[in-house]
């Protein structure tokens, strides 16, 4: 093969990452008068899910209960059903808007550099885990302290064990499933330690992966110091105060050789360094309208790039709706001229997702994805303009953890300019 | 029988070989870690100072004036980074402001060159985020920043172009002089002759030194600083190095650009007895983002990436310790060098050779010394065009293994195989940058480990993290056929 030309093409839209999410948007932005390419670093199309081989995927999509690997077989199908270009081992290092087209910079082992000239970007990346430095873990630097989805990814994909004694820190989804899995694989998890005095993770998991196998939930507990010499060989947890800091006299010790933080996750958007993509401070992600449309015209985002899903059924929806206006853009069925109505937090709410509903483009419901701040047993949503209530929503079981939504349509609102709120009563 | 062993690859021991290895003897360079550059020299501020701190008079001063100047002619040679950031002494109150006027002196007198001193309006223009209050401000332009480890590995590499020889995992136990040379014994196992030895071994100088001197005239303390690092992205936040005046402590908590865009917070300063640990403290970063905010404001904390910590060598002899041995004049002690060691490190290395070793000017002198390293531009500075061209040469180019700081599988089996090679992950880290960005070797990890071991020809559970015997992973779940 010649492999010495960097290879230019023209293309209307491309898909940064092949998971859920890429392969989700790909599908629905795809019709026979445009044409679209997903970009996937990885040798195999599926992102995340590949590694995710517990069940509990598709309930809401599918009505039924997949592994990870199953839900995204039945995209990926579908995908190569629809003949839908894309290219494997590709990373996409950088976009940029010279003129009027973006340029996406790409590598892979064949062509080399790949230059691709495109109208529209879909910005499905994934996320990355944050890291001990990142929590500013203290303790000694030792072997043996490693992201849950690392350690998930060793066991699962590549089929090694990271240690024998485990400790977790932080109650995310990952971990939790980390729990169970390196249980099943003859690990001995000797507990799971929880800054918040709620978990971060779904209830299902706290049962099925902790309960069901008699591991220790530490919430309100911190990890305050680590010892070893080369690996690691015990931490120390401690009980925290309602300002987070440890209580002496709470140490508990545990002899351990591995530590699996699972401590959040963080959407990816560094191929947009030279861009200037708004984010937001709470999410990372882009900041967008209800097209999914960021501050920059032509880039839409979706997915865990936009923001930390923890049920892929909701990326799938996401994402599909991120693709049609992709595809709506691409047509020049999207107006150019915005008129954000932005959707703000208040009482309770941590973020939304969208941030506005861009009036101009505005005629279909609108399906507004939040988190709220606190854990409690039962509250109302109420969406707002101004003093005027224009919604109203029960709930029950309100965690940080579980993603909420509610449905927006163009006839509740009572004018075009004041801001829509949503917030959170509890009794 | 060698002519001169080195004992640590440090800085300051790299350095050491390379000026020797402008001299026609045989050299080799002793280091008990699997790589060079894990001490000290991988855990300090990176800065090189223009010298106007040390006590005029002093060795220090001496040396890092004298090191501060060499660092141009050595980056260019070695074809390590280096930033020309300058620095800023930044006084706070009256008592701050006559203790700048002092050191402005101190400056001048220990032959720094380009010396100011600024009006807080002048040092705002110059630095946008200067913390606000600052009175007066000592401006420094000869302050630089550089690459640390990667100074201690090219001067190495080019000694070993020039005839030096090394050993890792090589830990000196036992030294014996004997008449006119001393016999090393390396892990309790092997024993070297050599007719000089030359310690440079940072916080064990001590231990080491008592083989050879009874009543020593120095003892390290060693002294540990905490730090922050901030992501690249804040590249610019602040242009210069931000120093508070300097106190009975040390010169305090610091800001510092580094030179691939990030940048320090630290560091911390406290005595301990013990020579390994490099232990975090909750307690000390905290003071870190306290002090820090003295020197500049709007500090991205939420761009903390990373904390680490090292210890310096420091000795109770207050100044760099650089004499022959009184009874066992072939052992040269190169002790007590903490800040600014990596600044004066080429000027020690000089003086070392030049004045203790070849005073009499006997040594012959190699007609055939390369000075210059041959370093491939990396990736991510390359332009597209040399990038296509990298590609031509070897397509594994084409796979980027760290999207973060933009590394081809290319580069990483170029490290591994490198002259001075540690194929471990922080050893890669260390030459490539693999890991040091965002996500901190959260996706490249997994990549590199199975590169290092198909290179290797071991199985991935043998891949050290950093340290022998650290793997990162336990064992294989399945077993195969
Ligand atoms: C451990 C874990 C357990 C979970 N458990 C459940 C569960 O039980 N039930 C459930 O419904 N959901 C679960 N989820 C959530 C759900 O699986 C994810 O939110 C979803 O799969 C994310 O899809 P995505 O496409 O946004 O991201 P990803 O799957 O991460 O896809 C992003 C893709 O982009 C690629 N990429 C990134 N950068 C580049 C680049 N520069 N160039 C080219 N390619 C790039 C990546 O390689 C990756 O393939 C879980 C998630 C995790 C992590
Ligand atoms: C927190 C901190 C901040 C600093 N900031 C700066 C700065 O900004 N600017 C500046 O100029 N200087 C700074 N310094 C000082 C500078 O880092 C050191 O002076 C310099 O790195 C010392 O280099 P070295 O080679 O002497 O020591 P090291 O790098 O510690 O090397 C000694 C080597 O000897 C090896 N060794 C020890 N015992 C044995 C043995 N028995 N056998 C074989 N090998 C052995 C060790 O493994 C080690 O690799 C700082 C230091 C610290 C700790």
């Amino acid at each position: 093969m010649e492999r010495n030309e960097g290879e230019t093409m023209n293309v209307d839209i491309v898909v940064i990452g092949g998971g859920a999410s890429g392969l989700a948007a790909a599908l629905s932005a795809k019709d026979e008068t445009n044409s679209v390419i997903v970009l996937e670093r990885e040798h195999v199309l599926g992102g995340i899910l590949n590694q995710c081989i517990h069940n509990g995927f598709g309930l809401h999509v599918f009505r039924e209960e997949l592994t990870g690997p199953e839900y995204a077989s039945r995209f990926i199908e579908k995908f190569h059903a629809e003949n839908i270009d894309y290219k494997l081992d590709t990373t996409v290092l950088s976009i940029n808007k010279p003129d009027d087209c973006f340029i996406v910079e790409a590598y892979n082992n064949e062509d080399g550099a790949l230059t691709i000239h495109a109208k529209a970007v879909i910005l499905s990346s994934g996320c990355y885990e944050r890291t001990r430095g990142q929590i500013k873990l203290p303790g000694a630097r030792v072997a043996g302290i490693m992201p849950a989805g690392s350690a998930q990814r060793y066991l699962n994909i590549d089929g090694y064990l990271a240690g024998k004694d485990v400790f977790i820190l932080g109650s995310g989804d990952i971990g939790l499933i980390m729990a169970r899995r390196m249980t099943l694989e003859g690990a001995k998890v000797h507990g799971v330690a929880e800054l918040m005095p709620y978990s971060n993770g779904l209830t299902r998991n706290i049962v099925q992966c902790l309960h069901d196998f008699d591991i220790p939930l530490y919430l309100s507990h911190t990890v305050t110091d680590i010892k070893g010499t080369k690996r690691l060989e015990e931490i120390t947890i401690q009980e925290v105060d309602e300002n987070y800091q440890p209580i002496a006299g709470t140490e508990k010790k545990f002899s351990v050789d591995t530590l699996l933080l699972s401590v959040g996750l963080v959407p990816d958007t560094m191929v947009f360094e030279s861009m200037d993509l708004t984010l937001s401070p709470i999410t990372k992600g882009a900041i967008v309208d209800h097209t999914y449309q960021s501050n920059i015209p032509g880039i839409f985002a979706c997915g865990n790039a936009l923001h930390v899903h923890d049920l892929v059924d909701w990326v799938t929806i996401e994402s599909e709706k991120a693709g049609a206006s992709a595809k709506r853009y691409v047509a020049g069925e999207i107006k150019e001229e915005r008129n954000n109505l932005t959707i703000e937090p208040r009482e309770g709410i941590r973020y939304t997702v969208p941030q506005s509903i861009d009036m101009n483009n505005f005629k279909e419901p609108v399906t507004v994805m939040f988190r709220v701040t606190n854990k409690y047993d039962v509250g109302t949503f109420t969406v707002k303009q101004g003093d005027t209530i224009i919604q109203q929503k029960k709930a029950r079981f309100i965690a940080p953890a579980e993603m909420e939504s509610l449905m927006i349509k163009p006839e509740q609102l009572i004018d075009q300019t004041t801001p829509i709120t949503i917030e959170l009563e509890v009794k | 029988m060698l002519d001169y062993v080195i004992i640590g690859g440090g800085v300051v021991g790299t350095l050491i070989a390379r000026e020797l290895s402008k001299y026609e003897v045989s050299i080799l360079l002793l280091e008990k870690e699997n790589d060079i550059g894990n001490h000290a020299t991988l855990a300090n501020s990176a800065i090189i100072h223009s010298g106007h701190d040390p006590k005029p008079g002093s060795l220090k001063a001496q040396l890092c004036v004298r090191g501060n100047t060499m660092y141009e002619t050595l980056a260019k040679e070695l074809k390590i980074p280096l930033i020309f950031s300058g620095a800023f002494v930044v006084a706070r109150d009256q008592e701050e402001v006559d203790t700048l006027d002092l050191l402005y002196q101190r400056a001048l007198h220990n032959g720094v060159k380009e010396v100011a001193l600024l009006d807080a309006d002048e040092a705002q223009n110059r630095e946008g985020n200067l913390a606000d209050g600052v009175l007066k401000v000592l401006d420094l332009p000869t302050t630089k920043v550089t690459y640390p480890w990667e100074v201690a590995i090219a001067a190495l590499e080019n000694a070993l172009l020039n005839g030096a020889q090394f050993k890792t995992n090589a830990k000196v136990t036992k030294i014996s002089p004997v008449n006119d040379h001393f016999i090393v014994e390396i892990n309790q196992q092997e024993e070297i002759e050599a007719r000089y030895v030359i310690n440079a071994a940072g916080v064990y100088a001590d231990e080491l030194a008592s083989f050879v001197e009874d009543d020593l005239p120095y003892r390290i303390t060693p002294r540990r600083g905490e730090y922050f690092v901030l992501d690249k992205k804040v590249k610019g936040f602040v242009e210069r190095v931000l120093y508070p005046v300097p106190s009975d402590k040390g010169k305090g908590v610091l800001v510092v650009p580094q030179v691939h865009g990030n940048i320090l917070l630290g560091p911390t300063s406290e005595f301990q007895d013990a020579k390994e640990n490099r232990d975090n403290h909750s307690d000390h970063l905290n003071w870190i983002r306290r002090d820090s905010e003295k020197l500049a404001k709007n500090i991205p904390f939420d761009q903390i990436i990373r904390t680490f910590s090292g210890l310096r060598a420091t000795s109770t002899y207050h100044d760099f310790y650089i004499q022959p041995a009184k009874k066992h004049p072939q052992f040269i002690h190169v002790a007590g060098i903490d800040s600014p060691g990596l600044t004066a490190a080429p000027a020690i290395a000089e003086y070392v050779v030049k004045t203790l070793l070849n005073r009499d000017q006997r040594l012959p002198k190699k007609t055939d010394f390369n000075p210059n390293r041959v370093k491939k531009k990396p990736f991510y500075e390359s332009h597209f065009e040399e990038k296509l061209q990298l590609f031509k040469e070897d397509h594994r180019h084409g796979h980027i293994v760290c999207k973060c700081e933009r590394v081809t599988e290319a580069e990483v089996v170029a490290a591994i195989h490198s002259p001075v090679a540690s194929p471990t992950i922080k050893g890669i880290k260390k030459r490539v940058r693999a890991g040091s960005g965002l996500c901190q070797g959260g996706y490249c990890e997994n990549t590199i480990v199975k590169i290092i071991a198909r290179e290797l020809n071991i199985p991935i559970s043998e891949v050290d993290y950093y340290e022998k015997e650290t793997p990162i992973l336990w064992k294989e779940t399945k077993v195969k056929r």
